[in-house]
C-alpha cells in the first residue's frame, strides 16, 4: 500500500530522514511513533510530494511515485485520488464554512453534485460539525478545525488515509471518538497510516507500530512486543520505602538512597519479588513499593543507542 | 487549473488589502477632478481631456494597483504555506502547475477588474468635465488597460518570486513595501534628478530633444519599473506645442508603435519573472 525505501531528506543543514525504510500493508492501522523532530512529518510530506526528498524510493498502491531523486507527477496525481491526508498544524480557509470547504475539496476530485451533497452531510455528522455547518471556519476552536480537517481527508472515501498527528490537541473524549472513526475505516477495509509522539494515541487501535528516531525507523512490530522491548531496554526503576533503614550492600543491586528509609533501585528486569524477600531477610518491612515505567522520551533515547 | 482559479478568486475578493487600496484610490480621484473643474476645466478640449485621462489613470492606477499587485504576489504562496492550506490543496489530485496557473489567472482577473474600476471612474470624471464619450476614447482606454495589466502582472510575478524566497509572509509583505517604495518613489525621483542635471548641462536643447532625453533615461534606468515603461508609452499619445497652447491627440496605437523597445522590456521582464516564479514554486518544499 505504502512502501518507502532508503528515503533521505536534508533541509539546508538538517538531515531529517537518514535512509528511512517503512512498509504499510493493505488493511493495516499503522501507528507511526516518534519524538518531536524525529522526521514523522517529513516522511508524510514526502510521501505526498509536498516536499522533495533527495534519495530513495516511494511506492503508493504499487505505483512508483518517487525514484532517483524525482517525483513522477502524473502518477502521483493519479494515486492521490485514492488517498486522504490530514496535515499537522493546519487551518482551512477562514472565510469559508464547513459546507463550502468540503464542497471545494470535493470539486478537486470531480465528485458529482448529488453525491457530493450526500457525502458532505454524512461527513459533517460523522465528525460532529452538523450544527456548525454554516459558520465561518475562522471562528472555530482548535478541536473543531481538527474535525473539519479529518472530514476533508475523508471526502473521496479514500483507500489510504494518511494522518499527521491527528489526535494532538484533542481532549480524551475527542481522542476516543477519533479512534472510533479509525476503527470504522478499518472495518470498511481501508488502510490508515498515522503519526504521533504520544504512546497512548497508538494504543488499542494499531495493528502495527513503527518507531522513528532521528530519521531512521528503529522498530516495526505490534505494540505489545514493542512495549516489552522498550521496557527491557530502558530498564525498571523501583521505588521502595521501608520501616527502618536497610543496608543494601550485600544485595549487589544498584541502589540510590532518596532519604533515610527511601530508596531507588535500578534493574534490568522486574525484581520486585526479590526486593521483597531481601528486605524481609534484613529484618525490615516494606511500607510502599512502586515500579516507575520509563517515560516515552527515555525509551526513545534508548532506542537510538 | 480552474480549481485553483476558483479558490483563489474567492480568496482574493475577500482580502482587506484589495478593498482598502481601491478605496483610497477612488477617494483620491474625486478631489482631483473637482479641482480641475474649479480651475477652468470647462475649456478642456477633447484631445486634452483624453490625454489627461490616460496620463492620470496611468499614474494613479499604476501606483495604487501596482502596490496592490506586488503585495498580493509577495504573500500569495508563503502565507498559504504558513496556514497549511497549500498542503491541503496540493494533497488533492491537482498538479502544481495547474494550481499556480489558476492562482495567477485569478490574480490577473482581480487586477484587471481593479484597473477597469479605476478607468470607469476616470471616464466618468472626464465626461463630467465636459469631454464627449467617443469610440476613440473607449478604444484607447481599453488598450491602456491592457498595457497596465501587463505591468500589474509583472509586479505580481515579482511578488511570486519574493513569496517563494521569503518564508514568513509578514517579512515578505515588509520587503514588498520597501520594494514598492524604491520602485515607485525613490528611483523615479533619482532618475528625474539625473535628467534634470543632463538638461542643465545642455541649456539650448529643443523641446523635442528634451522629451527624448527623458524617455531614454527612463528606458535605461527604470527598465524594472513596469509602470514607468507604460508612462513612456502613454506620454506619446499627444503632443503639446512649444508654448503649451495646443494639444494634438494621436491616440494610443500610435504611441505604442512609437515605443517598441519599452513594450518589449515590459513584456520581456513579465515573462521572465513569471517563469522564475513558477519554476521556483514547482520545486519548492511546501512546509
Ligand atoms: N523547513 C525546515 N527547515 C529546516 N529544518 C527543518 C524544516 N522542517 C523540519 N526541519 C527539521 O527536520 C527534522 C524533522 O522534522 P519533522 O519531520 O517535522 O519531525 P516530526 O514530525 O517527527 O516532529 C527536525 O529536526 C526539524 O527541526
Ligand atoms: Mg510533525
Amino acid at each position: 500500500m505504502l512502501k518507502i525505501e532508503n528515503l533521505v531528506k536534508t533541509y539546508k543543514d538538517v538531515k531529517a530522514l537518514d535512509g528511512l525504510n517503512l512498509e504499510v500493508k493493505p488493511g493495516q492501522i499503522y501507528g507511526f511513533l516518534g519524538p518531536n523532530g524525529a522526521g514523522k512529518s517529513t516522511t508524510i510530506l514526502s510521501t505526498l510530494g509536498l516536499i522533495f526528498p533527495q534519495e530513495g524510493r516511494i511506492q503508493l498502491f504499487d505505483v512508483e511515485v518517487f525514484k532517483d531523486g524525482k517525483f513522477d507527477e502524473a502518477k502521483l496525481v493519479e494515486v492521490k485520488k485514492r488517498i486522504g491526508y490530514m496535515p499537522e498544524h493546519a487551518t482551512l480557509w477562514d472565510f469559508l464554512t464547513p459546507v463550502q470547504t468540503l464542497d471545494i475539496i470535493a470539486d478537486a476530485f470531480n465528485i458529482p453534485k448529488a453525491e457530493k451533497e450526500k457525502r458532505i452531510n454524512e461527513l459533517l455528522n460523522l465528525v460532529g460539525l452538523s450544527d456548525d455547518r454554516n459558520r465561518k471556519v475562522g471562528k472555530f476552536s482548535k478541536g473543531m478545525r481538527q474535525r473539519l480537517l479529518l472530514a476533508q481527508a475523508l471526502i473521496n472515501d479514500p483507500e489510504l488515509l494518511i494522518l499527521d498527528e491527528p489526535m494532538t490537541g484533542l481532549d480524551p473524549t475527542g481522542i476516543a471518538e477519533f479512534k472510533e472513526i479509525i476503527r470504522e475505516q478499518k472495518k470498511a477495509g481501508k488502510t490508515v497510516f498515522f503519526s504521533s509522539h504520544i504512546l497512548a494515541h497508538v494504543e488499542e487501535i494499531c495493528d502495527t507500530v513503527g518507531v522513528i528516531v532521528k530519521g531512521k525507523l528503529r522498530v516495526e512490530d505490534n505494540l505489545e512486543s514493542i512495549k516489552r522491548e522498550f521496557l527491557r531496554k530502558a530498564g525498571y526503576t523501583i521505588l521502595v520505602e521501608t520501616n527502618v533503614p536497610v543496608d543494601w550492600s550485600p544485595s549487589g543491586w544498584n541502589v540510590t538512597p532518596l532519604g533515610e528509609k527511601r530508596y531507588r533501585i535500578a534493574a534490568e528486569e522486574d525484581i520486585r519479588e526479590g526486593v521483597h524477600d531481601y528486605v524481609a531477610s534484613q529484618g525490615a518491612k516494606i511500607l510502599t513499593m512502586q515500579v516507575k515505567e520509563p517515560s516515552l522520551e527515555e525509551i526513545f533515547l534508548k532506542m537510538v543507542e | 487549473m480552474m480549481w485553483g482559479f476558483h479558490l483563489e478568486f474567492k480568496q482574493s475578493l475577500r482580502t482587506k488589502k484589495l478593498w482598502v487600496i481601491l478605496g483610497i484610490m477612488i477617494l483620491l480621484y474625486i478631489p482631483v477632478f473637482y479641482i480641475i473643474k474649479s480651475v477652468g476645466g470647462s475649456e478642456i478640449t477633447v484631445g486634452g481631456a483624453m490625454a489627461f485621462l490616460i496620463q492620470f489613470v496611468t499614474g494613479m492606477a499604476g501606483f495604487f494597483i501596482g502596490i496592490l499587485a506586488l503585495l498580493m504576489g509577495a504573500t500569495a504562496i508563503n502565507s498559504e504555506v504558513e496556514k497549511g492550506t497549500l498542503r491541503v490543496a496540493m494533497s488533492k489530485p491537482i498538479k502544481r502547475i495547474s494550481y499556480i496557473g489558476g492562482k495567477f489567472l485569478a490574480h490577473s482577473v482581480v487586477l484587471l477588474l481593479a484597473l477597469l474600476l479605476s478607468t470607469v471612474v476616470g471616464i466618468a470624471g472626464v465626461v463630467w468635465l465636459g469631454a464627449p464619450l467617443t469610440s476613440e476614447l473607449i478604444r484607447d482606454v481599453l488598450l491602456l488597460n491592457m498595457l497596465l495589466l501587463i505591468a500589474m502582472i509583472q509586479l505580481v510575478a515579482l511578488g511570486y518570486i519574493i513569496s517563494t524566497l521569503i518564508k514568513s509572509s509578514g517579512s515578505a509583505l515588509g520587503m514588498a513595501l520597501v520594494l514598492a517604495f524604491i520602485m515607485f518613489l525613490i528611483m523615479p525621483n533619482v532618475v528625474g534628478y539625473l535628467t534634470f542635471k543632463a538638461i542643465s548641462d545642455h541649456p539650448n536643447m529643443s523641446y523635442e530633444e528634451l522629451h527624448q532625453l527623458r524617455k531614454d533615461y527612463t528606458t535605461k534606468y527604470l527598465f524594472y519599473v513596469p509602470t514607468s515603461q507604460v508612462s513612456v508609452i502613454t506620454e506619446d499619445v499627444s503632443s503639446t506645442d512649444e508654448n503649451l497652447a495646443n494639444t494634438t491627440y494621436y491616440g494610443l496605437p500610435h504611441a505604442i508603435k512609437k515605443n517598441p523597445v519599452n513594450l518589449g522590456i515590459l513584456i520581456g521582464l513579465t515573462v521572465a519573472y513569471l517563469g522564475i516564479g513558477f519554476f521556483r514554486f514547482l520545486r519548492m518544499d511546501l512546509r
